[in-house]
């Protein structure tokens, strides 16, 4: 195990807004993160898709901004997917609740 | 070790924690849970500190450069079937027993209706076999997780 940073890009499609997510999301990635998807959550034209496939890490603090996430898309009822949750991150969802309110889309 | 209470040390207590439990043998995931743990534990360290009154009277100023100096101490406790990890902080203690009755998963008719307060002690408590709150002058989080021998 290295040191492995946090990054998020945005790539945009004809219909959705996708966020990918890697490494690893604890306290001190979390504002960036965040402010990232403020730029993002009220748009309602598009299916907003978060990434997780090389999220190495979450905690609390990341968990809490995902489910603002699905709070503040759930009130303009836009879409939301989490996609490619991998199994160490799904157990941690699993394990606070979290799991019953995500949308993980259609797998492809 | 000792690392200064500022979120951005927080990934070298994940790697040396990483390093010790892999050192003893614990599996990936028993490491990936108490990577978690301990980070909510610091996590607490870092985001509540109550700065004591004096300080607090003196200027926003004063109130800062407290925290600035403000230390975490991880200890790691090795033993053959066993690790326990406890997390000091050199600031004021919080209340933990309140702390501690609000854990609990996310629950809410609805999405609208969540609240995630409680979420980091709930996962320290699902992830680990024990965990401790000592809170006076400081706080101090012990945690163990077990070592399974292979069957």
């Amino acid at each position: 195990m290295t040191l492995n940073k946090f990054q998020a890009v945005i790539h945009e499609t004809d219909s959705a807004i996708i966020v990918q997510v890697g490494g690893e999301l604890d306290l001190a990635a979390a504002p960036e993160l965040r402010s990232l998807l403020e730029t993002v959550v009220n748009r309602t034209d598009k299916t907003l898709v978060l990434d997780t496939e090389r999220l190495a890490y979450i905690d609390s603090t990341g968990i809490g901004i995902v489910v603002s996430v699905i709070k503040a898309r759930d009130e303009k009822k836009a879409e939301f997917i989490v996609k490619n949750i991998p199994r160490s991150i799904k157990r941690l969802f699993d394990i606070t609740g979290i799991s019953g309110y995500i949308n993980e889309g259609t797998v492809s | 070790m000792q690392i200064p209470a500022d979120a951005q040390y927080l990934d070298i207590v994940r790697l040396g924690l990483y390093g010790i439990a892999s050192k003893m043998g614990f599996s990936y995931e028993d490491i990936e849970d108490m990577k978690v743990a301990v980070g909510e534990a610091c996590n607490n360290a870092v985001l509540h500190y109550m700065p004591d009154q004096a300080v607090e009277r003196e200027s926003a100023d004063a109130v800062q450069a407290a925290q600035d100096e403000l230390q975490i101490t991880v200890e790691f406790e090795v033993l053959p079937d066993s690790l326990t990890i406890k997390i000091t902080n050199s600031g004021a203690g919080f209340e933990a027993d309140a702390y501690m009755e609000k854990a609990g998963p996310l629950e809410g008719e609805d999405a609208s209706g969540l609240e995630v307060g409680g979420l980091g002690l709930y996962l320290m408590q699902a992830l680990m076999d024990e965990v401790n709150i000592h809170s006076a002058e400081s706080t101090q989080v012990v945690m163990t997780k077990r070592l399974l021998p292979l069957q």
